[in-house]
């Protein structure tokens, strides 16, 4: 075992209070921080602590407690610490330094992202995180370098050392080309892709550009065996990492240990290509009205605090939002049933999920667990979706939506 | 316009048996749009599974018999740079996004389009003829609801998305009208491809008996925080709050821009 063993009688010392003139007693309550001994530990105590939410304002005194169970990453303990500056939750991990730096990387692994509208998806964390996990391989040493099309924030902080901008590329075909360069140039270890629209696109464009095969769809990935189901799921095939391969969603852990630098790829810029076959090229937005519950990106949702359905179903419209609701909602009648969100409705896969007048039942909360943003309007302060948000809204939802309803159409004029 | 459907050797999910894989018979509703009469291409060892595809709206279908684990590349594309070489020759070639049953990497449309030089488009789901001879429209699906509609110039390949329409139902009685063409597989002159390719591994490997694997959990990455509680604002600056988080974290953007 690499931990320093407890010393129960140095611990008994540091617990011990003497005061003048009565005999010593015993603090037990205090906690010191024990020496570091530079490997990662959970403090759960001090988890706990920043997990208060806030105190009740009116009324008797009573705390609220976020117990979401949710696990405190860096960037959340920096941002109790900015919230609650008496408390000192950023040293979550004590001994670990602030940055990672890879100066001379005896190889690279490629990460190509999709970071759709300039921000990291779920999936392009988990492909960073899949290529942090092979650079580390072995000996480690190598680097990690971040492929996307436009600039992104928090590359760092997702697992990247270095960070190649694509030219902006409207084709696949264009930006498997540009790839195909910086392969040729950098001569990659692994290269790891999405399994997912654009990306695999690219992920088999390249691969038969460089006449290597593919490891499609990968569903268990450690250092040393990448695993694919075939054979619609019968058999599987398991071997050492190949070059190229394509990650499953939800199939590889994020990074979520000290930010990387992402430092600039000092390259020979890439040339501008160009795609003779393709003409012209439009993107085409979805409807959010249309789409599947399971398959938007935004659901506004109405629960039993919502009374005016007509004006709901215009703001949902407005918002450019999916419409969904509670089980409540539906069993009367108010919404359709495939509206429901919940564990016996959808179970959403939405980014953000803005709740007016849900108060919040562990079977609703069961179907929003995936979603990342959470925007509460309720009356109730101790509801449990308040505890859940976000964004928490202490208000009547009624009262809420006209104002919004307003507001949507002042930006609008 | 002369369409080519690419029947792939699919084995059904369930019982295991070979089938029409439904991505190929949404491929032939599509090819069915622009040509009166599309026709098909299998090459394998039996045409078991893909001469259901006659019945589901194919008007001819040629088969290449190859011998049982041969590398059918090679053949395709011997055979389909024939077809670009004759009289009349196809001018859109459609496959499924993934083969069913097999390996299903999803490689060979791209490794075919290497062959034969031509460019690809993946996933679409709505075809039609462009406003100038010899352009094609082609929709391919994105995430979240969304389309990008390509304009193309002739000939492309193409792969066939499951958001596409659903195929035409199977009439036995078009089956049996629909012609059958046999070919054998050393009549046709192999075309030089990067055949090792198709194949998703290099050197030996085992093949074994899947085991089922958890996905990762899905949290949420945001915690709530007192100073994102606010306890009865007034509306206005409840909706100004709203859309204020919304645009920070990206998640729409409201306005005239």
């Amino acid at each position: 075992m690499s931990r320093i063993r407890k010393d129960p009688r140095a611990e008994r010392a540091t617990k011990t209070v003497a005061e003048a003139g009565r005999r010593p007693r015993l603090n037990l309550g205090r906690r010191e921080a024990g020496p570091a001994s530079g490997r990662p530990r959970r403090d759960p105590w001090r988890e706990w602590a920043a997990s208060l939410a806030g105190e009740t304002v009116i009324g008797p005194e009573r705390k609220r407690y976020d117990r979401s169970q949710r696990q405190m990453n860096r960037a959340d303990a920096a941002r109790f610490a900015r919230a609650r500056p008496g408390l000192d939750a950023t040293d979550i991990s004590p001994g670990q330094p602030a940055l990672r730096v890879v100066d001379e990387p005896a190889f690279v692994v490629f990460a190509v992202l999709e970071a759709a509208g300039g921000r990291l998806s779920r999936f392009d964390r988990q492909v960073l995180g899949a290529a942090r996990l092979l650079a580390d391989a072995g000996d480690g040493g190598g680097a990690v370098v971040a492929i996307m099309p436009e600039s992104v924030e928090g590359l760092g902080e997702a697992g990247a050392d270095r960070v190649f901008a694509m030219p902006e590329a409207a084709t696949p075909a264009i930006r498997a080309a540009t790839l195909r360069g910086a392969v040729d140039e950098l001569c990659p270890r692994h290269v790891l892709f999405a399994e997912d629209g654009d990306s695999a696109d690219i992920a088999r464009r390249l691969a038969a550009s460089v006449g290597e095969p593919l490891f499609a769809d990968v569903e268990h990935l450690t250092a040393r065996q990448a695993v694919r189901a075939i054979r619609s799921g019968r058999a599987e095939i398991g071997l050492a990492p190949p070059r190229l391969m394509s990650i499953g969603e939800d199939r590889a852990k994020p990074y979520e240990a000290v930010p990387c630098e992402a430092r600039p790829l000092e390259t020979s810029a890439p040339s501008r290509l160009d795609d003779p076959a393709i003409l012209s090229v439009e993107i085409i937005p979805g409807d959010p009205a249309k789409l599947a519950l399971s398959e938007t990106d935004f659901v506004v949702s109405a629960g039993n605090g919502v009374s005016d359905f007509a004006a709901f179903r215009d703001l949902a419209a407005a918002m450019k939002g999916t419409p969904g609701a509670s089980r409540v909602v539906c069993d009367a009648g108010l919404m359709p049933r495939q509206a429901q969100v919940g564990a016996s409705g959808t179970v959403l896969a939405a980014d953000c999920y803005l709740a007016l007048g849900i108060s919040g039942a562990p079977q609703h909360l069961q179907g929003i667990a995936g979603c990342e943003h959470v925007i509460a309007v309720n009356t109730d302060l101790h509801a449990a979706m308040i505890e859940r948000a976000g964004l928490a809204i202490v208000q009547d939802a009624q009262l809420v939506m006209p104002a919004l309803q307003k507001l949507l159409q002042e930006r609008e004029t | 316009m002369k369409t080519i459907v690419l029947l792939s050797e699919a084995n059904d999910p369930i019982s295991g048996r070979p089938h029409l894989s439904r991505l190929e018979a949404q491929a032939i509703g599509l090819a069915a749009n622009l040509d009166k009469t599309p026709q098909g291409l299998h090459v394998g060892p039996s045409e078991e599974g893909a001469s259901a595809a006659l019945g589901h709206g194919l008007s001819g279908l040629d088969v290449v018999e190859t011998s049982v684990g041969e590398d059918p590349l090679p053949a395709i594309a011997g055979f389909l740079k024939n077809a670009l070489n004759g009289n009349e020759p196809p001018a859109l070639f459609l496959c499924g996004r993934r083969g069913e049953g097999g390996l299903e990497t999803g490689i060979v449309p791209y490794l075919l389009a290497e062959a034969l030089d031509l460019p690809i488009l993946a996933d679409a789901v709505a075809i039609r003829p462009g406003e100038v001879q010899g352009t094609l429209v082609v929709d391919q699906a994105m995430a979240k609801g969304a389309r990008r509609r390509v304009t193309v110039r002739l000939p492309v390949i193409a792969t066939v998305h499951a958001l596409a329409p659903p195929p035409q139902p199977f009439a036995y009685g078009r089956m049996r009208r629909g012609e059958l063409r046999r070919h054998r597989a050393d009549m046709i002159p192999a075309a030089a491809t990067s055949a090792e390719s198709t194949t998703p591994v290099v050197g030996s490997h085992e093949e074994r008996p899947h085991r089922a694997r958890p996905k990762l959990m899905r949290t949420s990455g945001t915690s709530a925080g007192s100073h994102n509680l606010h306890v009865g604002p007034e509306p206005d600056e409840a909706a100004r709050l709203i859309l204020a988080y919304l645009e920070e974290n990206g998640i729409r953007r409201y306005g005239n821009d």
